[in-house]
């Protein structure tokens, strides 16, 4: 009886120090989450206190971390000069388009790519396509420059940089949608063409919904890179069209960089791309672990 | 509805060296309103041959026509075919009863009719309970029927299922099999089964058409394939265990003309019938067949019954006792085959067993073209 009393005990000693080491990792695990949204959301905590402090405020030697006076009046200081808000719109214009464009051409590619790869050029023409992306930008800021200029249309433009930014657009788009289709069953196409569609009807009707959770984050992920695009919209753009990027900085007093007025038109410009990755967050997710999960 | 006629159909894959010959002049004839199964191993070419049917795939030569009309050159949109899949290939989002649709909306029949359509076929499939639902919340039996029912919507010229049962448990294949034999009695239509299952494609059809190798080996009723294969290749593929083989050279004696089988030495008796064709045929080297259920171990009733049974004795090497019967793997010198015994046998290794055989069902085949000589 003793023994066993003993033996059992011993056995409660151990169970609960795998669960003390347990407990340990979780903890471990907790401190390094906390430790990883400090160092990711406080960079986003000060741009939204300093949009509200005053100007003096953001230029004090010992910063503050909460406002000693709110100044929500940043936010009708940024739209003061009218054309502003225009920015706003330039660059919604510019990633739209850009992102339909990127989007209609992509699908197209990346169905031929995934359907009928030999015809279409095969694996190799596919992946020299992704490889576009991958050089440095500032290589082809310049000649690309000089490219736009000649065009009828200028490099002042919003075509100039809803063309351009497919470059960088279009081979992600065109990879992905490849990734999607080739997870697409090709069997439900050729139920649709036996059902009596024809191959652009089966193809609108059947296969574009079932890649199109896919579809929304190539969009998202279009979109927010041509919303966000700076160094060539500062180059290319300036008079007739202005993105919001190359506004921001425009916020300056004098040699005094008015950083309240930066943050808070900033933060006016996340509104867009953060109300559609909420709203589509659902798509988002199942659309990148679509290519990533099935293999 | 149609008959189905394919003449000297060819599929080649791919171009010069690397090229596959994947159908080889095939000739089929395919009544209307029967129903037929292509039957063959994995990568005899009768996939190839059902989407050269229906259009996913072109015909290299040759032709395909449903009655008088030409369809080889025809879209599978334009050929008026149904298909179910292998994968059933449901429209995951599209609800059950719009799934069943699909073929109509195309076909501008109006929403009213399009839901009329849906529940009767429904009905038919007993799926009326479905109707909401999406495919990938049926199990793999329900979503067979779906496709089914799509495929059976509309009134397709011909009525293709392709492998539909491979992926269904032994207690649901029971039940399809029923279901489709009805609906086929039902429908009347001319449908083409494909298959690598001989026991579906010799319950279900009128007629099984086996593939091996790129072509066509035999077309023939249960019976025929069972009892007259036209070759090695059919008399090996059909029946269950398979048909046992023996290299054998033909002796006369007495005027008595025997297959003595290779290293074994024992002889196979002949009907008067194989006699003749034997000697017709000429050459002394055969291939014997005989199928194990045409073995069996002799009884004192075979021995009364006298001439049409011939025996021969051979030493068990394992009894498998597969609970209605047991199948004895018997050897004679270096040549083993196998006999199928009723399930009280008790041989046990070793033992020497007496084996009864009809000399009639000796098949006969010659041994470069493998052909049935009888």
């Amino acid at each position: 009886m003793a023994v066993t009393t003993a033996n059992s005990e011993a056995q409660l000693q151990q169970t609960s120090t795998v669960a003390d080491r347990w407990r340990a990792v979780r903890y471990l695990f907790l401190a390094f989450m906390a430790l990883w949204l400090l160092f990711t959301l406080f960079p986003l905590y000060f741009m939204v206190i300093t949009a509200f402090k005053s100007a003096a405020e953001t230029n004090l030697t010992v910063p503050t971390f909460w406002p000693n006076e709110w100044f929500p009046q940043n936010f009708a200081g940024v739209f003061a000069e009218a054309t502003n808000f225009n920015a706003l719109v330039d660059s919604f214009i510019i990633a739209t388009a850009n992102t339909a464009l990127a989007l209609f051409l992509g699908s197209l590619a990346g169905y031929a790519f995934a359907r009928f790869p030999k015809q279409a050029g095969g694996e190799n023409l596919a992946f020299w396509i992704l490889s576009n992306r991958m050089f440095p930008p500032v290589a082809i800021l310049v000649p690309m420059f000089f490219l736009f200029d000649n065009t009828p249309w200028g490099t002042d433009s919003h075509l100039s940089l809803i063309i351009l930014y497919l470059v960088f657009n279009l081979p992600l788009a065109t990879w992905l949608m490849m990734v999607f289709f080739r997870d697409a069953p090709r069997e439900i196409e050729e139920a649709a063409y036996l059902d009596g569609w024809t191959p652009m009807k089966a193809f609108v009707r059947v296969t574009l919904p079932l890649v199109l959770p896919g579809m929304i984050s190539v969009a998202m992920l279009c979109w927010i890179f041509a919303w966000n695009e700076y160094l060539f919209a500062n180059l290319f753009v300036g008079t007739d069209v202005r993105t919001y990027t190359i506004v921001i900085p425009t916020f300056t007093h004098g040699s005094q960089t008015l950083w309240n007025l930066q943050m808070a038109f900033s933060l006016i410009a996340m509104i867009p791309p953060v109300t559609m990755f909420i709203l589509l967050r659902r798509y988002m997710v199942r659309g990148l672990s679509l290519g990533v999960v099935k293999g | 509805m149609a008959d189905v006629t394919l003449t000297n159909v060819n599929k080649i894959y791919g171009e010069g060296p690397s090229a596959v010959h994947a159908v080889q002049d095939l000739n089929l004839k395919i009544d209307d309103g029967e129903f037929v199964a292509l039957l063959g191993p994995s990568g005899c070419g009768k996939t190839s041959t059902l989407r050269m049917i229906v259009g996913l795939e072109s015909i290299s030569s040759g032709s395909v026509h449903f009655d008088d009309r030409n369809v080889s050159a025809l879209e599978p949109q334009d050929r008026n075919v149904a298909m179910a899949f292998e994968t059933y290939a449901l429209y995951p989002n599209f609800t059950v009863e719009q799934n069943l649709a699909f073929p109509l909306e195309v076909r501008g029949f109006s929403a009213d009719e399009q839901k009329k359509r849906a529940q009767n076929v429904a009905e038919l499939l007993r799926i009326t309970d479905l109707l909401d639902a999406y495919p990938p919340a049926l199990s793999g039996g329900q979503q067979q029927r779906v496709s089914l029912g799509r495929a059976l919507i509309r009134e397709p010229d011909v009525f293709i299922l392709d492998e539909v049962m491979s992926h269904l448990d032994a207690h649901l294949k029971f039940q399809m099999l029923f279901d489709l034999k009805r609906l086929h009695r039902e429908l009347g239509r001319t449908m083409i089964y494909v298959t690598h299952d001989q026991v579906e494609a010799l319950a279900l059809s009128d007629r099984v058409a086996v593939m091996s190798n790129a072509r066509l080996q035999q077309v023939g009723d249960r019976n025929t394939l069972y009892n007259a294969p036209a070759n090695v290749f059919v008399a090996d593929f059909i029946g269950e265990p398979p048909t046992n083989f023996f290299q054998a050279q033909a002796v006369e004696s007495d005027g008595d003309l025997r297959l003595a089988v290779d290293d074994a030495k024992f002889t196979l008796h002949l009907s008067e019938k194989t006699r003749a064709a034997v000697k017709a045929h000429g050459g002394a080297r055969f291939i014997a067949g005989i199928r194990p259920q045409n073995l069996t171990p002799a009884t004192a009733s075979d021995a009364t019954s006298g001439q049409t049974t011939a025996t021969l004795s051979a030493k068990v090497s394992i009894n498998e006792y597969l609970g209605e019967r047991s199948i004895l793997t018997a050897h004679r010198g270096p040549v083993s085959f196998r006999a199928l015994a009723p399930p009280e046998t008790r041989s046990a290794p070793d033992e020497i067993v007496e084996l009864a055989y009809d000399p009639a069902n000796v098949m006969v085949f010659d041994p470069e073209t493998e052909d049935l000589v009888h």
